[in-house]
């Protein structure tokens, strides 16, 4: 038996918006069909990090997370925090300690990062342990680390 | 002699999440494809049925072997024309549909049905059919110098062990990626590859197209590591067919379980090392004997043994490759390959000798230092190895290395280990087209891609310098085969295959404007006004290497500290120092970046990475990336960065590669490191708890300070 | 992804979810974390996810002589709450090892408890797995067994069960509040787990279509109590636990009169050590004693030829938890 579509609405980067979706679809899915590409599909396991999302504030990995569960968040991805030629300064200090290589699984750091910043980070070693739930398989981890301290005011 | 520290211009694009990697072009009418894969090890297709597919809502088509036949045969297409399954996982036919569930529902129900055979899934289920094959690599599978089996019977000291290094996968953090249409007789490939190129010969080899017919993009490369390239062809190719039959646009994403299987893994192997010294710990010889997999459909050998023949001075010396056949996934190369596990071996053994001499381990390499690579006898370009050490040394502070097993610093015993890396330097063909435009601006066009290493921003700094305008001004374009046709992403040789094509692409330019009269002092801006307002443009072409008398190569010296829990025995790296010189660094920002990249990847595969086979059935198990373990934030070290300028007068522009150095070396430099911190000599890869759990004294009872509330 | 669609609901209310959580084919979602994991890799196919995460399941706090968190309380508020934090840091401490800080944002107290086993050939598409389904065999007996249990094993299956916080719940003598069909029940949080025996597709107790809708942590507990939670693993973070121990004692007149020993990671559930805690009671909080202690509680157990190791990491420790508590390191 075919299960039919259902509407959900969110808020995505400030802008309301009602889509109808598979019951089964992941937020990430979603965001693609939204044509919000910058938000990666590494693993699709929540094991990467990729695909991390700002769902009212909070940092999620939007692989995992049921779009229909969603309805009625407000959802951040990379394309809502700066645009290149205006870069929140997190993404300024990304590309000043080139805390990335190929590029792709960087919106997902930063997306954690800025989730991880607001809950509250301290020192180096509370963002590399905040951060493991980001992996860089090209290696830009110090410098990511680097950045995040930079922007969190470390 | 230094580059700038120039930021990387795609940055911006990529900060954002704007930089356009290959999936996410999104054509109108777009099918999504799954594949359907064998669930036997080893045997021949003798029928597919999709009639339980075809009634899947959305499905829309089903492409297998029969639609493959009218392919040119080739490695590239041999496995989606001839329907045997050599291992377990291998996709057997395609699914196409409106969205991808159902083209991953469709895939689930194409009935396949096998006559199975008997399968081999593991090298020591088939040793006696082991085999040398010709090559390793690039090189000559066996070599000989000397009498290395007397000069062993006379050696002062020989250190004679078993290393092994376990299965790796490259993991790329982008899947591959293929969306691809038709216009008319021309087919448009957006796919994530190593080389647009070659993915464009391959394409029109297969269907027997004209090279021009066929576009391949490529803009923004998420990783590569060795994965984007060959492998990953068949299934590209069943999704071109897919979508020529259909005359829609398809998209195939590769999930990361399917990783594991179908683009290539770095080979296990098995590595007896003999090495024999006189009593000032000079090498007499060395025996390197090489045991690794390879598939049942393709053949490919690591140069393992290769730096057994180069790295020292030794005058007696035998490597061997061999390959054994089994039903596992086929091995390409991964970032160091060959270097990666053939350090391990030999610079494990040198720190086991250095110790059974009594002679510091730098002191050792230094004392059997190969001023010239006796392999070829030939002269290095430049080899600035030496420096290494001891810039490195001084650095790590290794002149105060203490006894081993001695420090300790609260639930940590800390040991120091050291070892050399090296990583051949090689060219490429390479096209690079430069153009002024008519508002002094320039262009640079190249058909390679980047893979993360900074190539748009060494090419732009390549051109800025040699027209002398500020970086900004200079836009690159990669990536395409509309453009001058670049190198493929590998073995460390894209900046130094572009560089004397972009400085012959920028005098070429310069040429064009003197002849046309533009002063001395003019600007490009001014002068383009003036003399070519419509813009102007220059190429430039540079062949491969052909280094017949001279060998080129990148060095590097690696200092470890490690920590081992005293009782729990869990490992961590906690201090990477290490010098490398590879020859004129452009960028040391992004040059810092690829040798702390190489480092992480190496510490990764010392400590994590394994990818596990169930030796019943030859399936990969825990094929994702939470049991496959790598590197995390939490994990890192400190690292200090070295780079050592070489004046490499050989070398088009003095470019050595800089990506695979630091993920060789650094294996041996950990495992001698923890040898050093516990007493404990580990021989094969990952290194784990279990390794060094039992050879840790248990804890020494003792009393603590009674306690009361 | 499997391939299985299925249809989504939210439930109106626990009632409402319980009413229609035992069908054929239906199961709660919260997080999700655990069972899309599972559905994509084509080893759960649930027809019907029933959706709990909006019931208002998710309270943290004090009822009575308990604390008291909500099913649905997501992980990361439960690791910063307050009470917690005081009362009951071993569960933050947990909590804080487990996942990444995504994860953590989405996944719940029931899910995580429920969670099920990161044996790899339950995980893997296409291997043997008695769990995944009864009768097709056990590929880890006989294959790759690093992971798998020391303790409660049987022929059928030797998974573990991988939740941090289940092992510090344990360790605090938590109970789970249950809606079910019949009314809401209590359950001690070992009891809701069972062992493999025939049945290993089973883990737990709950009847279909039972709901966890809170757990309760005896505050007493607390007073004068002392504990902690140390997790092996090979990477630093972000690692299911190689194994893990929570260990909690209360000291009085300079003698241990309170002892939990609970282990994750090597059993089909949290897995108590009585053997270890009868020897510490009525001793000095000493490395001898839990020397001997540790000795004690290990033994017996019955390795495979992977996770022999274990029998001594877990030893190992049992005396650094102890230690550790003891010292206040």
């Amino acid at each position: 038996m075919p299960i039919e579509r259902i509407a959900v609405g969110l808020t995505v980067n400030g802008c309301a918006v009602e889509q109808w979706i598979d019951p089964c679809a992941m937020l990430l899915d979603v965001l693609h069909e939204l044509g919000l590409s910058g938000t990666k599909k590494g693993c699709e396991m929540g094991a990467c990090g990729a695909c991390t999302a700002l769902a009212d504030g909070r940092r999620i990995v939007s692989c995992l997370a049921l779009a229909a569960s969603y309805a009625g968040a407000a959802i951040t991805t990379i394309e809502g925090v700066g645009t290149p030629d205006e870069l929140h300064p997190l993404q300024e200090a990304f590309i000043d300690h080139d805390a990335l290589q190929c590029g792709y699984c960087t919106p997902g750091q930063i997306m954690s990062a800025l989730g991880l910043i607001a809950e509250g980070c301290c020192d180096r070693a509370t963002i590399r342990e905040g951060l493991s739930g980001n992996l860089c398989r090209c290696g830009a981890y110090p410098r990511i680390v680097a950045a995040v301290a930079e922007a969190a005011g470390l | 002699m230094s580059g700038e520290r120039a930021r990387r211009i795609e940055g911006a694009l990529k900060v954002t999440g704007r930089a356009e990697y290959a999936g996410e072009v999104r054509p109108d009418g777009m099918l999504h494809a799954a594949l359907v894969q064998a669930e036997i090890t080893c045997g021949d297709v003798v029928g597919i049925d999709d009639s339980a597919a075809r009634h899947t809502p959305g499905f829309v088509d089903q492409v297998s072997y029969d639609d493959a036949r009218s392919l040119a045969p080739s490695t590239a297409t041999a496995l989606i024309r001839e329907p045997v399954v050599h291992f377990p996982g291998q996709p057997v036919g395609l699914t196409a549909a409106d969205t991808l569930l159902a083209a991953r529902t469709a895939a689930a129900r194409v009935r396949v049905d096998y006559v199975e055979r008997p399968s081999v899934a593991a090298i020591d289920q088939a040793l006696d059919e082991a085999y040398a094959p010709a090559m390793a690599g690039r090189i000559i599978g066996a070599s000989h110098r000397g009498d290395p089996a007397v000069a062993l019977t006379g050696a002062h000291l020989v250190v004679r062990n078993r290393y092994q290094t376990a299965v790796n996968n490259h993991h790329p953090m982008e899947p591959h990626v293929v969306v691809c249409w038709w216009e008319g007789e021309q087919v448009v490939v957006h796919t994530s590859t190593q080389a647009v190129y070659g993915t464009r010969a391959i394409i029109a080899h297969a269907l027997a197209m004209p090279a021009d017919d066929v576009r391949v993009v490529c803009r923004y490369l998420g990783g590569g590591f060795g994965c984007k390239g060959q492998l990953w062809w068949p299934w590209m190719l069943w999704t071109l067919t897919a979508s020529k039959r259909t005359g829609r646009p398809i998209r195939l994403e590769l999930t990361r379980a399917q990783m594991f299987t179908l683009v290539g893994r770095r080979q296990e192997t098995v590595q007896d090392l003999a090495v024999g010294f006189d009593a000032t710990g000079r090498l007499v010889a060395i025996e390197h004997d090489v045991l690794a997999q390879t598939s049942t459909h393709g053949e490919y050998c690591d140069t393992t043994a290769e730096v057994s023949r180069r790295l020292y001075a030794c005058p007696n010396v035998r490597t061997l490759h061999r390959l054994v056949r089994t039903n596992e996934p086929q091995p390409i190369p991964m970032r160091a390959p060959g270097t990666a596990p053939g350090t391990f071996a030999l610079e494990s053994a040198l720190d086991e000798a250095a110790e059974q001499l009594g002679i510091d381990p730098v002191e050792l390499r230094v004392r059997n230092f190969a001023d010239h690579d006796h392999d070829a006898d030939v002269p290095w370009s430049s080899n600035s190895l030496l420096q290494c050490y001891q810039v490195a040394a001084d650095r790590f502070g290794w002149a105060q290395r203490p006894a081993s097993a001695t420090v300790v610093d609260g639930r940590w015993r800390i040991g120091w280990g050291m070892a050399t890396t090296c990583y051949p330097a090689h060219r490429q063909p390479c096209r690079v087209r430069v153009r002024l435009q008519p508002d002094g601006t320039i262009v640079v066009q190249c058909g390679t891609q980047d893979m993360g290493s900074g190539t748009y921003t060494v090419l732009a700094q390549m051109v800025a310098d040699a027209l002398g305008v500020p970086l900004s001004q200079v836009t690159v374009e990669l990536g395409d085969t509309l453009l001058p046709e670049g190198p493929f992403s590998g073995g460390s040789q894209v900046t130094a295959s572009m560089f004397p094509a972009a400085r012959q692409a920028t005098d070429a330019l310069r040429a064009q404007l003197a002849e046309l009269g533009m002063g001395h002092d003019e600007t490009l801006a001014d002068a383009v006004q003036r003399i070519a307002p419509d813009g102007i443009e220059a190429e430039g072409a540079a062949t491969a290497n052909a280094d017949i008398d001279v060998r080129c190569m990148s060095f590097g010296a690696i200092f470890t500290e490690v920590g081992v829990d005293a009782d729990l025995a869990e490992i961590r790296v906690r201090r990477v120092t290490a010098a490398f010189a590879t020859g004129r660094v452009l960028n040391p920002l992004l040059t810092e970046s690829q040798h702390i990249g190489g480092l992480i990847g190496g510490i990764g595969m010392t400590l994590l990475e394994q990818t596990v086979t169930d030796r019943s059935s030859g399936r990969i198990i825990g094929d994702n990336l939470a049991d496959y373990l790598v590197p995390v934030h939490a994990d890192m070290p400190e690292f200090d960065i070295a780079l050592i300028d070489e004046d490499d007068t050989y070398l088009p522009g003095g470019v050595k590669g800089v990506g695979m150095l630091g993920t060789a070396g650094i294996q041996a430099a950990i495992a001698n490191a923890i040898h050093h911190a516990t007493g404990t000599r580990v021989r094969h890869l990952p290194i784990r708890i279990e390794d060094l759990l039992h050879e840790l004294p248990a804890t020494t009872p003792g009393a603590l300070p009674s306690m009361s509330e | 992804m499997s391939g299985v669609a299925f249809a989504y609901s939210r439930a109106a209310d626990v009632a409402d979810a319980v009413a229609r959580g035992g069908a054929p084919g239906a199961a709660f979602v919260a997080g999700g974390t655990d069972l899309l994991q599972l559905w994509k890799a084509g080893r759960a196919t649930p027809t019907e996810l029933i959706d709990v995460y909006g019931l208002g399941l998710d309270g943290i706090g004090v009822d009575g002589d308990e604390l008291s968190i909500g099913a649905t309380a997501r992980l990361s508020d439960v690791a910063r709450h307050p009470f917690v934090v005081d009362q009951h840091p071993l569960i933050a401490e947990a909590v804080l090892a487990s996942a990444s800080g995504q994860i953590r944002n989405m996944a719940t107290v029931g899910g995580n408890l429920l969670q099920r086993t990161r044996c790899p050939y339950f995980r893997t598409a296409g291997m043997a797995c008695n769990k995944h389904r009864p009768g097709s065999g056990c590929g880890a007996l006989d294959g790759e067994d690093r992971h798998a249990a020391l303790f409660g094993a049987g022929s059928s299956c030797v998974a573990t069960h991988p939740s941090d916080l289940a092992v510090a719940l344990v360790a605090l003598d938590a109970t789970v509040e249950v809606s079910g069909a019949r009314g809401v029940r209590r359950v001690g949080l070992s009891e809701l787990y069972r062992l493999p025996g025939e049945r290993p597709d089973v883990d737990t107790t709950l009847a279909a279509g039972e709901l966890i809708t809170r757990v309760l942590v005896p505050r007493a507990a607390s007073i004068g109590r002392l504990a902690t939670y140390v997790k092996v693993r090979d990477r630093a973070s972000f690692e299911f636990a190689l194994l893990s121990v929570a260990a909690v004692i209360r000291i009085d007149a300079g003698t241990i009169v309170h002892a939990r020993l609970v282990c994750g990671g090597v059993a089909p559930a949290p897995w108590r050590l009585p053997a270890g805690e009868a020897l510490l009671i009525g001793q000095k909080p000493e490395r001898g004693v839990f020397t001997v202690a540790a000795a004690a509680a290990v033994e017996g157990a019955p390795p495979l030829p992977g996770n022999s190791f274990k029998v001594e990491l877990l030893r190992r420790a049992l005396v650094r938890t102890l230690t550790t508590i003891a010292t206040g390191s």
